[in-house]
């Protein structure tokens, strides 16, 4: 089920950067936070105002989720929001779409004490992102460490020993 | 006293619901199996990861793999497992082996319930029936192949198996099943998980079996005697607690009685009747500083022996009290990026009351272990594990001074001994995994190798002492796996070579090598002797598919010398035989199908012939047995009745309505109906 769930693209010819598995395992994750969110967590996704091609590809994580999308014993709730927006949005938690994760997130992330998330490892390798995901062919969660302590993000010791961090 | 356990339990569960949001913080082994996609486990290090990147060779048997086995008892799972010996006597009598290694009361091995140990003291064996818990309530059963010793010290020397069962505060588990069959074997359990609030759980589990084993006819005399109906039931209670989002309380109990016929390490087959029962407290807290864990336990056991005198047949009632007191307290600690440690203190006393230790025989052990795991690259870890057991001797009763003992005797003995994991792990690609591993395992004396005490005259001319002077055996093993994950077919292949060597071999009283004479006394004493060598390749494929089939292959070579002394002369004192006492050759085949409503396994095992000891029908010598190479074949359909109700018929040994697999009577056919309805 989670493998056809995964095949699932939104129709218009492109592929979100994020994939339901990841956004499965996204939802998984934040359940190890030393602050996890309730059943429902609020999650932002961050696009470049003025990049039509991060607008589009935080709209197909949006489609991807719809209206809830049940992970683990957590619904993830999705809001599309600016990334100059962040900080009034509220969230704790932050997808970040395609091209936005540069310094402009990471400083807003900062800023909010949120949790930055993106499926390009080498974004969070150059510090702009705290959460990478990749889940094939296996599931890998790559964690930068001082970026998540400048956020004041932290997960449980347990959870730290099963992923890597840089 | 169980319904003291159930008050307490309930009063904390009462005070303790609804006050803060329960969560994952230690090891949460349903979130993390689920985020990663594969089985957790804490076997091999004390730290959760992924059974793939363990530094040791680990098997992990989950709980479909074990409502598909059909199995009745736990060694009947772990009999599927490469690499593993599992000797049936009888039902719910049996013995479990690693790699190379199996005899009555098997010493070697380490089994734990949720992190508790449960051998018994006098032999450091494991009585499997009359372990408290159902086999529906078990998530999963980790499998450590090799000496794990630097984590959990003594009889971890062959391997360790580790029972790991729900979470109450994180898994409902609420069914009744039933089940009947051939052997006039009748058998029900019980699970229920109440949940209050969202902070407290509680898993109560009940459950047993009767049955007549055997008829007299395949019996010889000494066991005509001896054997009777086995039995069994328990009860179990499981209590966690998130006190607070960081901090988890646990509080488990459980009671039990069964009846077995076993043979003792002499292979004699005697009778017990076992009344055990348990408490563990424990605490885990996710702090700055690490995961830092207390668990304290007691498990006591009251046994009611019937054995019968090999040398004058006449019946000899036994009555022991053993105990065993545990105290572990650790920190697991993440420092930076790359680096875990693990430090722990443990203090463990075992004890044995009873006329055949002439009194009461404790050991205390003190030990200290250190765990340091190195991420080096992303692709290499390097974990490094040191333990070190000091062990002191006490006895208080009447030494049996015709042996030369004494109570200074007793009392100064000591043993300090270090063990040693060491490993590195090496994910060559996202597909393959190389695992180079050394260890030093330590198997200490047990209190009867050290203190038993049968006067001449009691059970023959000669009589039969422990030595409070053994030192302990010691296992190195060296070993490289690899293994393969095959995407294109859905499966993973492992492969492992090991080589193995065992010194100071400890040589029960019946086997010591020296039969002395001191004031015109004959007796044997248990002893040091020599050592004994394992080597051995496994190779197994296990996959499944997206269409419901499931299949696994595998072979396990594991040859043995030995180089004791204990069967010069051809004289056989023990089931300690080590050379060609298990097979050599093992290979266990299995395929399944789900659809729809229906689920359809059948299990194969073959293996090569073997040596073993049997008791002889009239007064003498033990008499060396030869069992032939045989299939087991064991088949399980089940269907689905209604959404929350399941019939299932298991056909164990199906091809053969009886088989020799051991020294003692043949093994039967067993057909086993069930019904089992979950809630």
């Amino acid at each position: 089920m989670l493998t056809a769930l995964a095949a699932f693209r939104p129709c218009g010819g492109h592929a979100a950067s994020f994939a339901v598995k990841d956004l499965q395992v996204l939802g998984r994750a934040i359940a190890f936070l030393q602050s996890p969110p309730g059943s429902d967590a609020v999650i932002a996704i961050a696009y470049v105002p003025g990049d039509a091609a991060s607008r589009r590809d935080a709209e197909d994580i949006l489609a991807l989720i719809g209206a809830g999308l049940q992970a683990g014993r957590v619904t993830l709730r999705p809001r599309l929001v600016d990334i100059n927006n962040l900080s009034a949005a509220g969230a704790t938690i932050v997808i970040a779409a395609a091209g936005a994760a540069g310094p402009r997130l990471s400083e807003a992330t900062r800023a909010t004490h949120a949790l930055c998330v993106t499926t390009d490892t080498e974004a969070v390798r150059a510090g702009f992102c705290t959460m990478s995901i990749t889940t094939e062919p296996l599931v890998k969660i790559l964690i930068n460490h001082a970026v998540a302590e400048a956020a004041g993000v932290e997960f449980v010791t347990a959870f730290r020993m099963m992923i890597k961090e840089m | 006293m169980t319904r003291a356990i159930q008050s307490i339990g309930a009063i904390g569960l009462s005070m303790l619901a609804g006050a803060v949001p329960a969560r994952a913080q230690s090891v949460d082994y349903q979130a993390m199996e689920q985020l990663f996609g594969e089985p957790v486990t804490t076997s091999v290090t004390g730290k959760p990861q992924r059974a793939a990147e363990a530094p040791a060779n680990i098997e992990i048997i989950t709980q479909d793999d074990i409502r598909r086995s059909g199995a009745t008892t736990i060694p009947d799972v772990l009999a599927f497992v490469t690499g593993v010996d599992v000797r049936t006597y009888g039902l719910g009598a049996q013995d479990v082996g690693i790699r190379g290694y199996n005899q009555a009361s098997n010493p070697r091995i380490m089994v734990l319930i949720n992190g508790r140990q449960v051998y018994m003291v006098d032999y450091g064996r494991i009585v499997w029936e009359s372990l408290p818990v159902q086999l529906t309530e078990i998530r999963q059963i980790e499998v450590v192949k090799g000496p794990n010793s630097a984590l959990y010290g003594f009889n971890a020397a062959g391997g360790v198996i580790n029972i790991i069962t729900y979470d109450p505060l994180k898994e409902q588990v609420n069914l009744a099943s039933l089940g009947g069959g051939t052997q006039d074997f009748l058998t029900g359990s019980a699970v229920g998980t109440a949940k209050i609030g969202d902070t407290a759980g509680l898993r109560l589990s009940a459950g047993g079996f009767n049955a007549q084993d055997f008829a007299p006819g395949p019996l010889n005399k000494t066991d005509v005697l001896t054997r009777q109906s086995p039995f069994d039931g328990n009860f179990n209670a499981d209590g966690r607690w998130q006190i607070t989002p960081r901090i988890e309380a646990i509080l488990e109990g459980s009671y039990g009685t069964s009846r077995e016929s076993h043979p003792t390490p002499a292979t004699y087959f005697d009778t017990e009747q076992i009344h055990q029962w348990s408490l563990r407290v424990g605490v885990n807290a996710d702090t700055p500083i690490g995961i830092l864990s207390l668990s304290a336990y007691r498990n006591q056991v009251g046994l009611d022996a019937y054995l019968i005198n090999p040398f004058t047949l006449k019946p000899v009632n036994g009555y022991e009290q053993q105990t065993v007191t545990a105290v572990e307290v650790s920190d697991l600690l993440k420092i930076g990026t790359d680096h875990t440690v693990r430090g722990g203190l443990e203090f463990r006393q075992n004890a044995d009351q009873s006329s055949q230790v002439g009194g009461r025989l404790a050991d205390a052990d003190y030990a200290a272990s250190l765990m340091w795991d190195w991420q080096i690259t992303p692709a290499v870890t390097a974990t490094n594990a040191v333990r070190i057991d000091h062990d002191e001797v006490s006895f208080s009763g009447t030494p049996a001074t015709v042996a030369g003992l004494t109570a200074t005797t007793f009392n100064s003995a000591h043993i300090d001994a270090p063990s040693l994991n060491s490993g590195v792990v090496w994910k060559a690609t996202d597909a393959d995994t190389f695992r180079f591993t050394l260890a030093r395992g330590v198997q200490l004396p047990t209190l009867a190798q050290q203190g038993l005490q049968i006067l001449p005259g009691t059970s023959g001319p000669v009589g039969y002492f422990g030595n409070p002077d053994l030192l302990p055996s010691i296992t190195w093993n060296a070993e490289i796996d690899y293994d393969r994950s095959l995407p294109a077919i859905s499966s993973v292949l492992r492969t492992a070579l090991f080589l193995q060597r065992t010194d100071d071999v400890i040589a029960s009283f019946f086997a010591g090598p020296l039969t002395i004479l001191r004031d015109g006394v004959a007796y044997r004493l248990a002893d040091n002797v020599g050592y004994t060598t394992a080597e051995g390749f496994e190779i197994g494929i296990k996959g499944h598919s997206g269409s419901g089939w499931r299949w696994n292959l595998s072979y396990a070579l594991a040859e043995t010398t030995n180089h004791t002394g204990l069967d010069a002369g051809g004289v056989i004192l023990s089931g300690q035989l080590y050379a060609h006492s298990v097979p050599e050759h093992v290979v266990v085949a299995g395929i399944g199908y789900t659809f729809e409503k229906y689920e359809a396994d059948l299990m194969a095992r073959w293996q090569s012939s073997f040596l073993d000891v049997r008791s002889p029908p009239t007064p003498g010598p033990l008499v060396l047995v030869s069992v032939d190479n045989y299939v087991t074949l064991n088949a399980r359909i089940a269907y689905r009745v209604i959404d929350n109700v399941t019939v299932a018929l298991v056909a164990q040994q199906l091809n053969a309505p009886s088989l020799i697999t051991t020294g003692g009577a043949p093994q039967e056919r067993r057909l086993i109906a069930s019904v089992t309805a979950r809630f």
